[in-house]
C-alpha cells in the first residue's frame, strides 16, 4: 500500500513538474466550445487550454474594455463584435488570409459586423424566441401574440431573460418597430407591451431556464434555439414557437483581445476548430446551427430531426444600436423593473 | 561616570527626532497601509473619478468633467422629449434600503434569543454551536441561495410538507419579496448572531439579578440593564447586515425573479447592456454616501449614548 502511494506521490510530482510548452486562455458562453476539442488540441500542440465562461454580451464586452484581461480568444455576437472592431479593442488578425475562411460557408462572409473579415471567424448562429412546455400549454404558437399579449391560463407562467437584449428585439419585431429605433413614440410602444405583459411574468432570468421550463414552474420561456433542441432531446416536452414575425438571429464569432499574450496559438486554435471535421464535431457538440463547411453525412441535428435549427420563418440579426438607441432601451428596461 | 550619566539623557531626546522609518512600527503597520490604500482607498477615488466623467458611446468613458451622471438620478428625459423629474431611481433606492433594513430587523429579532441561548451553554457546547453557527460561510453563497430555491420552489420541500398536511398541491413560493427577504435574512444572519453573542457572552450576570433586586421587572431589566450593556455588540451586526445588504444582487435576482430592480441591479445594468459607466459610479457613489450618512448617524447616537450615562 505504501508503495501505491508513494508511486502515486512521485507520479503526481512529474504531473505537475510537466509543464505543458504554451498556453491559451479562452472566454467563451458557458458549455459552448466541445471539452473533446479541447483535449485533443491541447494534446496535439501541448499547449495549456483554460475555459472561463461569461453569461452575457455586455460581460464580455465591459471586460475586453477594462484592458489586460489575459485571454486570447473571446467569442462575441455579432453586434458586440462590431462595437469591439469600432473600440479597437479587438486584434486584426488577418482572419480572411486563413484556411478557417476558405471553410465559411460563403453567405455567412464578410458580413455588416466584419466587412472584409479581418477580425473574426464565426463559430455558431441561431435565434432567439419563445419555448412552450407543451405538456402544460396547448395553445397556438405562431405569433408573438401569444407571447407578449398571452392567454389568462399563462398568467404568472412566463419568463423572460434577464438582459433587454433579444427580448426587446423580440418586441420590436411583434410591433413592427426597427431594432435601435431612436423615435421615443415607437419605444414607448415597446415599454407598454412588456408592461401589459409584465403581470403574466414570472421570472426574469437568464438562469436555470432548462429546469425551469422542464418542471413546468413556468409554461413558456424566452429562449435559445439550440437550448431548446437540447433539452427536447434531454426528453423535456418543449418547443420552439415559430412566430411569423420572426426570430431574432444571432452568430457569435471567434474574436482576439487586442494584447492576448498567445496570439500564436489562438490562431492555431481558430484553424483547428474550422476544420471540416471538427466543425462538425463542434456543431453536433453545441446543437446550434454551424456557419463552416461542415460533413453532412456526420451532422447529427438535421432539418429532420432537429428543425429549431432551420427555421422557416424570417431571421433578423440583432443590431449595433448607436448611444441614443441603447438608452431608449435601458429607459424601457428600468421603467419595466421599477 | 558622568559620560554615561550625559549620555543617556541624549539618547532620549534623540529618540523622537529619528526618522519615521527608524521607527519598527512604520514597517510592521505597511502592509496595511498598503492594502488599505490600494485595495480600499484608491478603487474609491476611481469610481469617484468615473462618476464625473462623460460616457462613451459604447461603454467606457473619457476624461471630461462632467455631472450628467449624477444628474441623470433625478431627472431624465421624459417620453415627450422634455427633461423631467424622475422617480424611478429614487424608488429604486427606496425599495433597496427597506429590504435592507426588514433584512437587519428581522436578523436582530432572531439573532438575540439566538445568541442569548448559546451563551449560557456549558463551554464546550458553547464553542461548538458557535461553529455551527460560522458552518454556512464554507458553502459558496451562490449554492445556499440555490438551496433556498429548491426548499420554496415548485414541487420544492416546503410545498410538498404543506401538500401532504392537506394543502392544495403545486404551491411556489417563488418570485416574491417574501422569498427575496428569507434569502436575504439566512445569508445574512451569522453576520449577525457572532457580534451579538460577543456582546452578550460579556454581559455580567450578577447586574441582572442586582436589577431584580431592586425591583426591576424582566421588561426593566431588559430596557435599562440588557439592552444598554449589549448595544455595541447590537450595533456592530446591524452595520455588518444592513451594508451588504444594500448591495444585494443575487438573491433580488434568483429569489426576487428580477421583477423589481435593486441598487445592485441597476448598478449592474448602467455598466453591463446600459453602457453609461458613469452613472453606474454616479449611482454607487450616491449608495456609498447614504450608507456613510448612516454610519455617522449609528455613530453620533454611540457617541450620545455614552456621553449620557
Amino acid at each position: 500500500m505504501k508503495k501505491y502511494l508513494a508511486a502515486t506521490a512521485l507520479a503526481l510530482c512529474f504531473a505537475t513538474s510537466a509543464q505543458a510548452a504554451g498556453e491559451l486562455n479562452i472566454y467563451a458562453w458557458a458549455e459552448s466550445i466541445s471539452p473533446d476539442l479541447i483535449a485533443k488540441f491541447s494534446k496535439e500542440n501541448d499547449v495549456k487550454v483554460n475555459v472561463d465562461s461569461f453569461t452575457s454580451n455586455e460581460d464580455l464586452l465591459t471586460k475586453l474594455q477594462a484592458g489586460s484581461s489575459g485571454y486570447d480568444i473571446a467569442t462575441p455576437s455579432q453586434h458586440f463584435l462590431r462595437v469591439m472592431i469600432d473600440q479597437g479593442i479587438i486584434e486584426n488578425f488577418g482572419a480572411n488570409k486563413l484556411k478557417a475562411y476558405e471553410n465559411i460557408e460563403e453567405k455567412w462572409r464578410n458580413q455588416w459586423w466584419d466587412e472584409k473579415q479581418e477580425y473574426s471567424i464565426p463559430l455558431a448562429y441561431g435565434t432567439a424566441g419563445f419555448v412552450v412546455n407543451t405538456d402544460q400549454y396547448k395553445g397556438p404558437t405562431d405569433s408573438f401574440k401569444y407571447f407578449f399579449e398571452p392567454a389568462e391560463e399563462l398568467k404568472g407562467k412566463i419568463a423572460l431573460l434577464s438582459y433587454p437584449d433579444e427580448v426587446i428585439g423580440a418586441a420590436q419585431l411583434y410591433l413592427g418597430v426597427p431594432f435601435c429605433s431612436e423615435d421615443q413614440a415607437e419605444m414607448k410602444k415597446v415599454l407598454d407591451l412588456l408592461m401589459a405583459q409584465k403581470p403574466f411574468v414570472a421570472v426574469y432570468s437568464s438562469d436555470n431556464i432548462a429546469s425551469r421550463l422542464a418542471s413546468g414552474e413556468v409554461s413558456v420561456h424566452f429562449w435559445w434555439d439550440g437550448d431548446s433542441l437540447r433539452a427536447r432531446k434531454a426528453g423535456s416536452p418543449v418547443k420552439l414557437a415559430m412566430t411569423k414575425e420572426g426570430l431574432v438571429g444571432w452568430m457569435d464569432s471567434y474574436v482576439i483581445p487586442k494584447g492576448a499574450p498567445n496570439q500564436d496559438n489562438a490562431v492555431k486554435f481558430i484553424e483547428f476548430m474550422s476544420t471540416q471535421e471538427n466543425a462538425t464535431e463542434q456543431m453536433n457538440f453545441y446543437s446550434h446551427s454551424s456557419p463552416m463547411k461542415v460533413i453532412q453525412e456526420k451532422v447529427v441535428n438535421t432539418r429532420e430531426t432537429a428543425p429549431e435549427l432551420y427555421p422557416d420563418v424570417p431571421i433578423t440579426f440583432s443590431r449595433t444600436c448607436s448611444a441614443a438607441a441603447q438608452d431608449l432601451v435601458t429607459r424601457v428596461w428600468t421603467q419595466l423593473l421599477q | 561616570m558622568t559620560d554615561s550619566a550625559l549620555h543617556i539623557p541624549a539618547e532620549t531626546v534623540r529618540a523622537p527626532r529619528a526618522r519615521f522609518w527608524h521607527d519598527l512600527s512604520f514597517w510592521g503597520l505597511l502592509p496595511a497601509r498598503l492594502l488599505m490604500s490600494f485595495a480600499l482607498i484608491l478603487p474609491i477615488f476611481i469610481i469617484a473619478a468615473v462618476s464625473v466623467a462623460t460616457r462613451g458611446a459604447y461603454g467606457g468613458f473619457t476624461w471630461d468633467f462632467n455631472l450628467a451622471g449624477y444628474s441623470q438620478i433625478l431627472f431624465n428625459e421624459g417620453w415627450t422629449g422634455e427633461l423631467e423629474f424622475t422617480p424611478q431611481y429614487l424608488l429604486i433606492i427606496g425599495r433597496t434600503f427597506l429590504l435592507a433594513g426588514a433584512t437587519t430587523l428581522i436578523c436582530l429579532l432572531f439573532a438575540v434569543p439566538v445568541a442569548y441561548f448559546i451563551s449560557r451553554q456549558p463551554p464546550g457546547r458553547k464553542a461548538a454551536l458557535v461553529y455551527l453557527v460560522t458552518l454556512p460561510f464554507w458553502v459558496s453563497m451562490i449554492l445556499r441561495v440555490y438551496a433556498w430555491m429548491i426548499i420554496l420552489g415548485k414541487d420544492g420541500t416546503l410545498p410538498k410538507l404543506l401538500e401532504t398536511l392537506g394543502f392544495p398541491a403545486g404551491m411556489s413560493f417563488m418570485f416574491n419579496d417574501g422569498a427575496t427577504l428569507t434569502a436575504m435574512v439566512y445569508t445574512a444572519m451569522p453576520l449577525m448572531v457572532l457580534p451579538v453573542f460577543a456582546s452578550i457572552e460579556k454581559l455580567d450576570g450578577t447586574l441582572i439579578e442586582a436589577s431584580h433586586d431592586l425591583y426591576g421587572d424582566r421588561w426593566v431589566t431588559l430596557r435599562r440593564v440588557i439592552l444598554p450593556l449589549t448595544a455595541p455588540g447590537l450595533t456592530a451586526g446591524a452595520i455588518l447586515v444592513f451594508v451588504p445588504s444594500l448591495g444585494a444582487v443575487l438573491e433580488p435576482a434568483l429569489m426576487g425573479g428580477g421583477k423589481q430592480m435593486m441598487m445592485g441591479s441597476l448598478i449592474q445594468l448602467q455598466f453591463g447592456g446600459g453602457r453609461n459607466w458613469p452613472f453606474g459610479a454616479a449611482i454607487a457613489m450616491t449608495l456609498m454616501a447614504l450608507v456613510m450618512l448612516f454610519l455617522i448617524f449609528t455613530a453620533l447616537r454611540a457617541a450620545r449614548r455614552e456621553a449620557t450615562p
